[in-house]
């Protein structure tokens, strides 16, 4: 051990303050629960106020990196930490509805969310691959008992145990690339990569191969994808928004990192061809299964599949407008999907049976809200312009263009054409069929309401007005050393 | 509120309609008559506001007018950006004339979610006038896709048995072509960056790049592909009976009225001067394509049992003729282009509304279920025939004056036989409407039921009679419209010359 981890500052701190806030957050729900049980009826609002501090911490916090170089706080994370921060509230605010109706309103659910918030957090922030590990693994046991939350039903302990074999699966992929990493440049400091040659060496190209299987797991990358489509439908859907959206973007984000130190002379071309045939699978693959998908959270799945086959692009392109066009891509995934998430636990009476899409039939004119804002979210994630979604597309695609990745592009856009197939399906189901179900879905709480209403104000708003969002991406793509332009 | 409409007027014009949509959302789900009065309000307000682009339209001034250019996402050069030339003028004043007309249609005749329908429909017309303005090619591309959720909406919700199918394949295809000129919008955005140093989205300046032969053929091919899907040029008319005959009636207005004349639009307003090379070479595939759909179409609608496939299939064969009229290039042609458009415009949507209150009342389309029922409709069978008469281009009404000028044209180019297919498809549409009239209005009667028909409603009337006042007006006095579509013709194909020179002297120039 290096001296100067022994020894915190007061910057160190200050620096780790909003992932401290969480923690203790997350612990003080599960106090109160032990002692005042009666108080079970505030946990999403302290949930809630814990990351509101966190949030306020992160913005106070002194820029530059603490923990002798180890942890970073600068435009990138905190406008990573603005998007964490938003999937955790909306996650928060449709599970207390949730977990109300299901008569399952337990601490742990907000404990176990903070923590892996935490951890996705730690992912964005760490500069030595030790912390992003440890960030990496805080997630995943969060979230391994989240996935298996509804401990009586068989799809939810199928959904724990799937995640928690392919999951461990995944950390060894990426703790085998650390260490090959740290094998090549002495250290596990990702600055400690920027080396003129370290990328020439065959250990550290399967290193850092490692680490893109190890994070494609987390992002649901084709082929690492066949997990998500059983742990989103046995877990619980509000922890489904978050995981669908939060930890994907983390990953992308030490990619970039680890990718922009290491490939110091720019990305090597069988790299990137690599890169482009994952980003090319997943699209096509998540977008050809979702066509033959009946249960919307596996259709979702697929689809998100697909969406990160886009996000592939970017890292294929790589560069500053690459990275700023794949976060605007994220805050527009973000307000869509968590929004559908939101929708669809909204909409479905029963959580512990599978969520067939026919049973929507007839919300459009039965439960109207939701169903009008699934149905923008769907067109959002088919990339409609006037929605997010468009902006996402527009910047990915006009990013790969720039740098003469036509035939990317154009296999983009035909992917995009596929989607349009299975969105426009539930929309179609939404809409223009009958009711299946005698009772109309559950009345929409407050909460959902208001997690439906900010998705929705989030897709037109940077839909219509994109101008800003796109600048503070670039000024944050801009604090990673990228070769060239 | 004086300044607003006299420096904003087109925005106003556009958002005028989202906005009322907006507003709808605030009403009551049952309050149904509030609904469709409050849609037919601002579609009225919006009639009696477009109107002064028609008096204070500049007769002499060959470019845009009513400009307005304010930066919206700035990094990128993207603009919101509109204006106002001969061309967009008529095609504006088109679509805000037949909004109130289709939803004056509705009005008796649309009963499920109401305020939903008045929504899509004003949202719509926002669509379609956005992209009839818009000068910058990434808004445009936002407005023409905008277009879509409504309409797919509208076929879906409120129309005929196989509605799903239909909007399905409305969506899919349209999206398949807009898609690829998506990413030709963003690379010409791309090179004009590389070329200059400065992003840029707005159409004028998009048009100072000049491209190489492979590149600019490729680059029309997506525009081209985009917008041929929407007029449809044959073979890519396969969605539009579909989309047609499923469609409630006011769909079916909007769709024959406007939508299939943004496909023309976009041709002539951003590929044809973007590429003019490509446009020249591909021109007489584009005649071709055209004299293929007059008389294809022309042949199917004769042999359709469903008076609406019927008129959706006449219109194929209209809209080959505006093709060929474009493909030919010559002022007189493009003017009766645009003329026509117009005037299909009015025609197919006075016909689709007519077709539509009989269908409100029998219930069916079938031409074998009518016959001999001019005496007990005589003013739907009046307005029908008038209708008929302009689509077919009886002297005296609009359509012969568009006709006449694209045949007369065309004669001029160098494609004289283009113009001698076009006439035998001018001829065939006489035989296939005046049969429709024949066995709908006049044959023997040999169905009890018909005896009971109800004439046409008030509503219905004053929608249709606005029509056909229009008709006779263009017909009478034509020169009203031309005076406003040719200096823009002119001034197309001055700017299209210029640009085909220039590329010319750069190619000679280059070793």
């Amino acid at each position: 051990m290096t001296p100067d981890l022994v020894k915190f500052t007061h910057a160190d701190l200050a620096a780790i303050a909003p992932e401290m806030v969480l923690a203790l957050t997350g612990c003080l729900i599960l106090l109160v629960e032990a002692f005042a049980p009666r108080l079970r009826r505030w946990f999403a609002t302290l949930a809630l106020a814990g990351v509101a501090g966190s949030l306020y911490f992160l913005l106070e916090a002194p820029g530059g990196t603490t923990f002798g170089g180890r942890f970073d706080t600068s435009s990138l994370t905190v406008l990573m930490g603005l998007f964490l921060g938003a999937a955790a509230v909306l996650a928060i605010l449709m599970a207390k509805p949730y977990l109300e109706r299901t008569g399952e309103e337990k601490g742990e659910f907000y404990a176990l969310l903070l923590w892996g918030h935490l951890g996705v957090s730690l992912m964005t922030r760490g500069l030595d691959l030790v912390i992003v590990f440890i960030g990496l693994e805080t997630l995943s046991l969060a979230f391994y008992v989240l996935a298996g939350f509804f401990r009586s039903v068989a799809a939810s302990s199928e959904a724990g145990l799937k995640y928690f074999l392919t999951g461990a699966f995944g950390s060894a992929f990426t703790l085998y690339g650390v260490a090959l990493l740290f094998g090549a440049s002495g250290g596990t400091k990702i600055e400690g990569f920027a080396r003129p040659g370290f990328a020439d060496s065959p250990a550290v190209i399967f290193g850092l191969l490692l680490l893109l299987v190890g994070f494609g797991f987390k992002m649901s990358i084709a082929p690492f994808h066949a997990w998500a489509p059983d742990v989103y439908q046995g877990m619980p859907t509000p922890a489904v928004a978050y995981l669908s959206v939060a930890p994907k973007g983390a990953s992308l984000i030490v990619l970039y990192r680890v990718f922009s130190a290491a490939f110091e002379g720019g990305m090597p071309d069988r790299f990137r061809t690599g890169i482009i045939a994952l980003a090319i699978l997943s699209m096509t693959l998540g977008n050809v299964v979702a066509l033959a998908q009946r249960d919307i959270k596996r259709l979702l799945a697929y689809s998100g599949i697909a969406q990160m086959g886009y996000v592939t692009i970017s890292l294929a392109v790589f560069g500053k407008d690459a990275l700023a066009a794949a976060i605007v891509f994220f805050f527009a995934y973000l307000a869509s999907n968590a929004g559908a998430f939101a929708a669809v636990a909204s909409l479905y009476r029963d959580e512990t049976k599978p969520h067939p899409v026919a049973l929507l039939a007839g919300a459009g004119r039965r439960a109207p809200f939701a169903a009008a804002v699934l149905a923008l979210c769907l067109f959002s994630l088919a990339g409609i312009p006037a929605t997010a979604g468009f902006i996402g597309k527009f910047f990915l695609f006009k990013a790969a263009l720039e740098k003469g990745f036509y035939a990317l592009a154009l296999v983009g856009i035909a992917n995009s054409l596929i989607s349009i197939g299975y969105y426009l399906k539930v929309v179609y189901i939404l809409y223009m069929r009958e009711p299946v179900e005698a009772d109309a879905p559950p009345s929409l709480a407050p909460a959902d309401r208001l997690a439906l209403a900010l998705c929705a104000a989030a897709i037109l708003g940077f839909g219509i007005f994109p101008s800003t969002l796109w600048e503070v991406a670039r000024r944050a793509a801009a604090t990673l050393p990228f070769a060239g332009p | 509120m004086q300044r607003l409409l006299a420096d904003h007027l087109l925005s106003v014009l556009v958002f005028l309609p989202a906005a009322g949509a907006l507003l709808l959302l605030l009403l009551p789900r049952s309050a149904v008559g509030a609904a469709r009065a409050f849609a037919i309000a601002v579609s009225l307000l919006e009639l009696a506001l477009s109107l002064p682009l028609w008096v204070r339209f500049d007769l002499a001034q060959q470019g845009f007018q009513f400009r307005e250019k304010i930066a919206w996402i700035p990094q990128l050069g993207i603009s919101y950006n509109v204006g106002l030339d001969g061309i967009s003028l008529l095609l504006v004043l088109l679509t805000t004339i037949l909004t109130p007309v289709s939803l004056l249609f509705s009005y008796s005749h649309v009963e499920k979610e109401v305020r939903g329908f008045s929504i899509a429909f004003l949202i719509l017309e926002t669509g379609m006038l956005g992209s009839l303005v818009a000068l910058d090619l990434a808004l445009f591309y936002v407005f023409w896709e905008v277009m879509l959720v409504p309409m797919y909406f509208i076929i879906g919700i409120w129309g005929g048995p196989r509605r799903i199918y239909a909007s399905m394949k409305f969506f899919l295809f349209t999206m398949a072509g807009s898609l690829l000129m998506f990413l030709a919008i963003l690379y010409l955005a791309i090179r004009h960056q590389a070329a200059t140093g400065v992003w840029s989205f707005a159409f004028e300046d998009l048009y100072r790049l000049a491209f190489t032969g492979r590149t600019e053929t490729l680059l029309f091919l997506a525009f081209a592909l985009a917008f041929a899907i929407k007029v449809p040029v044959f073979p890519l008319h396969t969605w539009l009976p579909d989309a047609h005959t499923e469609a409630p009636t006011a769909g079916s207005i909007i769709l024959a009225g406007v939508l299939l004349k943004l496909g023309v639009y976009g041709y002539l307003r951003f590929a044809l001067p973007l590429f003019p090379d490509a446009a020249m070479h591909f021109a007489p595939w584009l005649g071709v394509l055209g004299v293929i759909g007059v008389i294809y179409g022309a042949a199917v609608a004769y042999a359709q049992h469903d008076m609406k496939r019927l008129v959706a299939y006449s219109s194929v064969s209209h809209l080959g003729l505006v093709v060929i009229g474009i493909g030919a290039f010559t002022t007189m042609s493009l003017t009766g282009s645009i003329l026509q458009m117009i005037n299909h415009g009015l025609s197919t949507g006075a016909l689709f509304l007519l077709v539509g209150v009989l269908y409100e009342r029998r219930h069916t389309r079938e031409l074998d279920a009518y016959g001999g029922i001019a005496g007990i409709v005589p003013v739907t069978t009046t307005l029908f025939l008038i209708a008929t008469l302009s689509s077919i281009g009886l002297p005296g009404l609009n359509g012969f004056v568009g006709e006449f000028l694209i045949l007369l044209g065309t004669w001029t180019s160098p494609h004289r036989w283009w113009a001698a297919a076009a006439a035998s498809g001018v001829i065939l549409s006489a035989i296939y409407m005046l049969t429709l009239v024949q066995r709908v209005f006049w044959n023997p009667m040999t169905h009890e039921e018909n005896k009971k028909l109800t004439d046409i409603r008030p509503t219905e009337f004053i929608a249709a009679a606005v029509l056909v006042v229009l008709m006779v007006w263009i017909g009478v006095r034509p020169n009203d419209v031309l005076d406003r579509i040719r200096p823009s013709v002119e001034h197309l194909q001055k700017v299209v010359a210029a640009k085909q020179q220039a590329a010319t002297y750069t190619r000679n120039a280059a070793p």
